[in-house]
């Protein structure tokens, strides 16, 4: 049980942290904007970890789902003037079923069908989203405002802050979702499918909740970034930001929660400190080299992923005997 | 007799291969059966068939819950066996490696919690109790089956001889009416073999529950099983006591090949 509240502690501190620091040292706007959209998409992340980190299933098209969370978002507050709140919860719940309906289809086949079928639609969903031009702006985009919740109308940095709130509040909810009877059924099926059905798990209702709620998550945190950066256009939620958070997901380590944050921080700052770099900082699309380099660095090198490195440099280095049976980092 | 479980005229072919072919047999309350057979017998067959893992092509097997209540497991999902009360365990032992054993554990009771993802993920008091109440349970099946100390450490690293224990100990968690194993003395050493009867009977004694184990070693089955079905290319060769299928004339031949007048001298 202690171990347990230290887990929720560490993430609430982590939280504060992340809070004060732009605060105490009064960022500028672009770092504040840069520390954002880790939060963003640490949150979808940490959604797409739900459903290849523990339950063994992967999804292409994720950046499609935060597409569709960002223009629900968009649309339910700039256009019929509803109050943030209710966008947001609208913008987990549409994708979710969105995911729901792709899954049922997608996810009746054994194999590999959920992959192919959510690059499918990686592939078309920006043109959807241009066509469906009364509701997303078309090719120049939607635009909206901050949120504004009971008459307090929100600045850059209080987005963050709430930006940072719910990624907190999702990392405590997703650790004591995989804590449960349901999480444990997700790993049982990631790990061995005959013995998750043996003990009663049925592959299909299982695949398809841990592949709607992924969607969901991906779906808050499109609400969120829309609500931050206040405009959205169709080619953001291509395959390129699909791909992002599968790199994400897999460079901070499959399976584990802070492993999210760890990736997304690793994939955003980087390259941000390397194009200071001369030479190296003139390469166009540089953050698209690194995140495949990384992505086959860390599969070939270190499947554990980033967010393991410390344990396994402070055991190397300082302790004599390895113990044996640690149990895997969350 | 008051079958537990009742197998009836069970075939299912391969291709062209009948791998079982028109077997029935039943399984009585607070038995332990044996189901033996030469390799490549459809042993394992017959098993994933009681467990939906294959269908079969014609027969029914008949699951008596309660005295009103019998079904036809073959109506179910493979997911839905072990909510009816029947557990297995798998040849290879299908544990997760990365999980703690009491976590092994508390998937083996998967089936019989009740509350929902919302209450689950939000830690509502339905969901803390319940949860609670399976770790409590989990622990006394280890307590019971000598594993306790080994609650906490991760099944990767444990011994295949615990393993197998563990696998045993995951079945109980769904307080079931038949276990059904899958050779569990494979990779086993006489001593551990030993141990294992002994853990089999007092399971079948403490949690009141009928067993059927397809098993290779003669010695297991023979010193643990109360009635054995042998059978050879999917047919049913013959059944009855240990000491009645050790004298079969069929069964001998099946393992030790004919009795030919060349092999006398």
């Amino acid at each position: 049980m202690s171990i347990r509240n230290m887990k929720q502690a560490q993430y609430m501190l982590f939280g504060v942290i992340a809070i004060l620091f732009p605060i105490v040292t009064s960022a500028k706007g672009s770092t504040i904007t840069l520390l954002a959209s880790i939060g963003i998409l640490s949150i979808a992340t940490l959604g797409f970890n739900v459903l290849l980190g523990y339950s063994g299933q992967i999804s292409l098209g994720h950046g499609a789902f935060m597409g569709i969370g960002a223009y629900v978002s968009a649309y339910f507050v700039s256009q019929l003037e509803l109050p943030f709140f209710l966008a947001l919860a609208l913008a987990a719940i549409i994708p979710f079923f969105v995911g729901f309906i792709l899954g049922l289809i997608a996810l009746r086949l054994e194999g590999h069908y959920l992959a192919i079928a959510t690059l499918g639609l990686a592939v078309v969903i920006e043109e959807i989203f241009a066509e469906f031009s009364g509701f997303t702006g078309g090719w120049s985009g939607t635009k909206t405002t901050y949120p504004t919740i009971f008459g307090y109308t929100f600045d850059k940095l209080a987005v963050y802050i709430l930006i940072i709130t719910i990624l907190v509040i999702l990392m405590i909810v997703t650790y004591n979702f995989m804590k449960s009877s349901t999480g444990r059924a997700l790993v049982a099926m990631k790990k061995s499918e005959h013995a998750a059905q043996a003990m009663g798990v049925s592959l299909f209702k299982y695949k398809l909740l841990a592949f709607s709620i992924s969607t969901m998550y991906a779906g808050i945190a499109g609400s969120l970034y829309i609500h931050f950066f206040r405009f959205a256009e169709p080619k953001l939620w291509g395959i390129g930001l699909s791909l992002d958070l599968l790199a994400a997901a897999v460079i901070g380590g499959l399976g584990t929660i802070g492993g999210a944050v760890v990736g997304v921080g690793f994939l955003k700052i980087l390259p941000t400190f390397l194009q200071t770099v001369p030479i190296l900082g003139d390469i166009d699309g540089l953050s698209f080299v690194l995140t495949g380099i990384s992505i086959v660095i860390f599969v070939m090198f270190y499947p554990k992923g980033l967010i393991n490195l410390p344990v396994d440099i402070y055991k190397k280095f300082f302790s004599k005997k390895p113990t044996e049976a640690e149990e895997v980092d969350l | 007799m008051n079958a537990v479980l009742k197998v009836e005229n069970l075939s299912i072919s391969f291709g062209g291969l009948k791998a079982v072919d028109d077997l029935s047999f039943e399984i009585g309350e607070n038995m332990i059966y044996g189901l033996i057979g030469p390799n490549g017998a459809g042993k394992t067959t017959v098993f994933n068939c009681i467990t939906k893992f294959y269908t079969p092509n014609t027969g029914h097997v008949m699951f008596r819950r309660s005295a009103n209540d019998v079904v036809d497991l073959l109506d179910y999902n493979v997911h839905q066996i072990i909510g009816l009360g029947l557990a297995r365990t798998f040849q290879n032992v299908e544990l997760i490696k990365d999980l703690s054993i009491i976590d092994n554990l508390l998937i083996g009771a998967h089936s019989q919690y009740k509350t929902s993802v919302l209450q689950q993920a939000f830690l509502s008091p339905s969901a803390r109790k319940e949860e609670k109440e399976y770790r409590e349970k989990a622990m006394d099946i280890l307590r019971q089956l000598g594993l306790e100390d080994k609650a906490d450490a991760i099944a990767g690293s444990q011994p295949y001889g615990v393993l197998k224990n563990v696998e045993l100990a995951r079945t109980l968690m769904s307080s079931p009416k038949l276990i059904i194993i899958d050779e569990p003395a494979a990779g086993l050493n006489e001593t551990e073999t030993e141990a294992l009867a002994k853990m089999i009977k007092h399971i079948r004694d403490f949690y009141h529950c009928s067993i059927l184990m397809v098993e290779h070693d003669m010695g297991l089955v023979m010193s643990t099983c109360e009635r054995i079905c042998a059978i050879n290319f999917g047919k049913k060769l013959a059944e009855g006591t240990p000491q009645e299928i050790k004298s079969n004339k069929y069964v001998q031949e099946a393992y030790l090949g004919k009795d030919d007048d060349d092999a006398e001298n």
